[in-house]
């Protein structure tokens, strides 16, 4: 920080403002990723079946060994022999040496393999937020302006389809169309943009789905609402009026469940990434939940509660940016200290 | 070239007859001729894409034994010996002579001069020797290959080229492991690697060398130059045809099909049975091979429920039409099982009559047993109703053809599909009635792993000292056809007490454009690339 001295001061006061807005929701934050791992290491434990065996049997096939006594040297090895608490503290302990541990079914470091998975799943992520978004916001706006009411009814019937059909149904029809007829795009792999763009869409269309719903609900409530009728009543252009009033006003719960769309693409692309044969987060989490490799499944989860709880956090700290009144709050408290 | 080769061959004819030719006697049933020969096409890349149906997790062979991985791991790899798939012959391959001694515990061979790994260290006794002890030190991570050196006492070096592996019990089936990729001879520098770091990265002798490896993505393999020591079962000599082969890992089925029709892949592996027809034509290769061992049965634990009863156990043999089985879940290319080996397996003898349909038969026989049908259409003797469940984790639908055929017939079989690590949990606790699965191996010992008393890792829990005096024994006789004898009698035991009740012959289905030629099967139903080319676009 390059903060000039005689500014330090007056700063100061702005920085304890939002300390005390940040503090709280950070130790929020912390509380979720905890918990979250708390959880699953309890769940994983709770499932039936023998890590090492799984294991093994990725490698082993119909030559599996059962014998015991390797079994349990195995167990020794990967540190599966203790009793259950201590296991847990040891990998608690661990992650703040950012240690992830060892796949037991693969024998790859877990940040290794999640470092590598990772930035294949936050691509196609990404691109469908983005997509879906749009999509969403092209829909709402089409469906407010659109006249007469039939074809407006119509209209907001459409985006609905994208959540209904299911994403492995969709994955494989635009791969029949768009790489086996067509040859536009490749049907798998994690080969540059064009491998994220029919997997992108294929999640683009139920997340699209879902901002429409929240969107479009906003948009006709603001439409409704007495502001935009004297927005109208004084003449303003109808382009001003969308724009300004009603998509503004709209913005914000929109971008509150965006935190929820995160939850929703981590499942969402343990299907795409098996349609589409792409390494990600969601194939390796569904592998390594077969597999009962405890690992590779608590990396995960302790790398997407973090994802998230860092997304709301962005989300909590955007509402001072698009609400004013959220805003005001913040400087009122400023001008209260002062 | 080849008249030295074929003159090794013939200097160990009579040491080889030691266990190997069991299928030269048997009649095994010829299929394909064993290297078709492809003239790649001088103006084609000679690049292709065979998609996998999984990430093969680890290209070790010697430590994996999953067909994905073994099919990348062969042309990595090659073998001390090589295996004739059709006659069951063995043939000299990186060792250019061997003998097996009389009392099968020591093999003596001499390596062939000039090879080298694909790290430029050259192959000798000493190499060979680390690949043995690493295999033993890795013990459970390597189940199929230490099943092959079991008993495993030491490599006597003698020479660079001179080298003896000795036992300290006989061992049978060392021989035909040798040619397996199991016991695939990799450079020194891979073996002294972690098991963990061989999975990732292992360099061979083999025709193609490991480009690159990215889990659940792909692998690719690119020629070896200066290639030269194929062995005589290949269709040429000198270098591979092809310049790489990239293999994308892509799960879903109809992804790999669609792929294969729109030119995206040249090879796919595993095409559904379903899909058969559809790549029947000439637009397409398909490459059927059943695979070898114990066929997908039902493997019988008669130490509870119902299944200890013989009758209830020959009864359910009698009622499962297998010809059937083999329409509704099969390869049009397979066969219904006539014994307790597949017909591609050395040592097989055809059991069909024992294994024939017969519902009337098979009720007559619980019947006589005490057996009475009740309302609900399902057998019952002193309030216990004939059911049992069949612990599996793959091939759902021929056991659900089963399962309705044995109802027919008044016998209730239920099905429990788990996950591969719970199945083999099953197996370590002991806790089932039955399981469905097959065991792919390429030498009639895997009825011994499979039953005897002393295996390690059985499947079946049979309690009968006449089977189990035969399994030992046909383990450590060295002659030929007096073993084939002991192996036609276990065959028969197996079959008749219905110890393993087989259901179909799993056939490894591959599927090709029309312009890639050259790739065959190996013994062991893995594939071989080296003969691969693309002859047209």
């Amino acid at each position: 920080m390059t903060i000039p001295e005689q500014r330090v001061a007056s700063a100061g006061g702005r920085a304890q403002a939002i300390a005390r807005f940040l503090i709280p929701k950070i130790v929020q934050c912390l509380f979720v990723i905890w918990a979250t791992y708390t959880v699953a290491f309890l769940l994983i434990h709770a499932l039936p079946g023998d890590p090492i065996l799984a294991a093994l049997s990725l490698r082993g096939g119909d030559a599996t060994t059962t014998d015991p006594a390797q079994l349990a040297a195995l167990r020794e090895r990967y540190g599966l022999d203790g009793p259950v608490w201590q296991q847990y503290i040891v990998n608690f302990v661990a992650l703040f040496r950012g240690d992830l541990g060892i796949s037991i079914a693969t024998g790859q470091p877990v940040a290794e393999m999640i470092g590598r998975a990772f930035p294949n799943t936050a691509a196609v992520a990404v691109f469908a937020l983005v997509v879906g978004f749009v999509a969403a916001l092209a829909f709402t706006v089409w469906a407010y302006v659109a006249r007469p009411a039939w074809m407006r009814a119509f209209v907001t019937q459409i985006p609905p389809l994208g959540i209904a059909i299911p994403a492995f149904l969709s994955g494989l029809v635009l791969i029949s169309v768009f790489s086996f007829g067509l040859g536009w795009f490749p049907a798998s792999g994690t080969n540059g943009f064009v491998s994220v763009v029919l997997p992108g869409i294929t999640l683009a269309l139920p997340t699209g789905a879902i901002f429409f719903q929240v969107f479009s609900a906003a948009v006709f409530d603001a439409g409704a609402s007495p502001f935009v009728f004297t927005a109208n009543a004084k003449g303003l252009a109808q382009r001003t009026v969308v724009v300004r009033h009603v998509l503004r006003n709209a913005l914000l719960p929109s971008i509150t469940i965006i935190g929820l769309q995160i939850g929703y693409l981590a499942g969402g692309t343990a299907v795409v990434e098996t349609v589409f044969s792409r390494d990600g987060i969601g194939r390796l989490t569904v592998d390594a939940v077969l597999a009962r490799d405890v690992n590779v499944v608590l990396g995960v989860v302790v790398v997407v509660a973090t994802v998230y709880a860092i997304v709301t956090l962005i989300v909590d700290g955007l509402y001072g940016v698009i609400d004013p009144r959220t805003r005001t709050r913040l400087v009122g408290r400023k001008a209260g200290a002062r | 070239m080849t008249l030295i080769r074929s003159g090794g061959a013939r200097r160990v004819a009579l040491p080889l007859l030691a266990g190997l030719a069991v299928a030269t006697l048997a009649g095994c049933a010829a299929s394909a001729p064993a290297a078709d020969s492809a003239t790649p096409a001088a103006d084609l890349p000679q690049d292709i894409v065979f998609a996998l149906k999984e990430d093969p997790t680890c290209l070790d062979p010697q430590q994996s034994s999953v067909t994905t991985s073994l099919i990348v791991g062969r042309q990595l790899t090659d073998s001390l010996l090589d295996q004739n798939p059709d006659t069951g012959e063995i043939v000299p391959w990186l060792a250019s002579d061997w003998t097996v001694a009389d009392d099968l515990m020591s093999y003596s061979f001499t390596l062939r001069d000039g090879v080298t790994f694909s790290d430029g260290t050259p192959l000798t006794s000493e190499a060979v020797a680390a690949n043995f002890d690493a295999i033993k030190a890795l013990g459970a991570s390597a189940s199929l290959a230490n099943g092959y050196l079991a008993g495993y006492a030491g490599t006597d070096v003698k020479s660079d080229t001179e080298f003896t592996v000795n036992f300290s019990a006989p061992n049978v089936q060392f021989q035909q492991g040798a040619t397996t990729m199991s016991l695939g001879i990799l450079s020194p520098a891979t073996v002294a690697e972690t098991a963990e770091a061989r999975c990732q990265a292992v360099a061979g002798t083999g025709p193609f060398v490991l480009d690159s490896y990215v889990p659940n993505d792909a692998v690719k393999i690119v020629k070896r130059d200066g290639y030269d020591w194929a062995s005589s079962l290949r269709g040429h000599e000198g270098e591979a045809y092809l310049d790489s082969v990239t293999f994308p890992i892509i799960t879903e089925p109809s992804v790999r099909t669609g792929g294969l029709e729109s030119g995206e892949y040249d090879v796919i592996q595993d095409v559904p049975y379903v899909d058969e027809a559809r790549f029947a034509g000439d637009k397409y290769h398909l490459y059927a091979k059943a695979n070898p061992g114990v066929p997908n049965s039902l493997v019988v634990n008669t130490s509870r429920g119902v299944l200890a009863d013989e009758a209830v156990r020959q009864a359910v043999t009698k009622g499962l039409d297998r010809d059937k089985i083999n329409v509704l879940a099969g390869s049009m290319s397979g066969k219904a099982p006539t014994s307790v080996l597949t017909s591609s397996t050395p040592g097989y003898i055809d059991l069909g009559d024992t294994l024939a349909y017969d519902a009337d038969a098979a009720k007559k026989l619980l019947e006589d047993d005490g057996w009475t049908l009740g309302s609900d259409g399902i057998y019952a003797k002193g309030g216990q109703p004939l059911s049992f469940t069949v612990t599996a984790f793959y091939a759902q639908d021929v056991l659900e053809a089963a399962q309705i055929q044995l109802k027919e017939i008044g016998i209730d079989m239920q099905l429990k599909m788990v996950s591969s690590g719970d199945f083999f949990g099953a197996i370590a606790s002991g806790d089932y009635d039955a399981l469905g699965a097959g065991l792919t191996r390429t030498d009639p010992d895997a009825l011994r792993t499979l039953l005897s008393t002393a295996s390690a890792s059985r499947w079946g829990i049979v309690d009968d000292a006449e089977l189990e005096g035969l399994l030992q024994k046909q383990s450590q006789t060295a002659d030929v056809a007096a073993r084939q004898k002991i192996v036609d009698e276990i065959q028969q035991i197996v079959a008749e007490r219905a110890y393993v009740i087989p259901t179909l012959e799993t056939v490894q289905l591959h599927g090709s454009r029309a312009g890639v030629e050259g790739i065959t099967f190996d013994s062991a139903s893995r594939l071989h690339l080296y003969d691969a080319a693309v002859v047209s676009n």
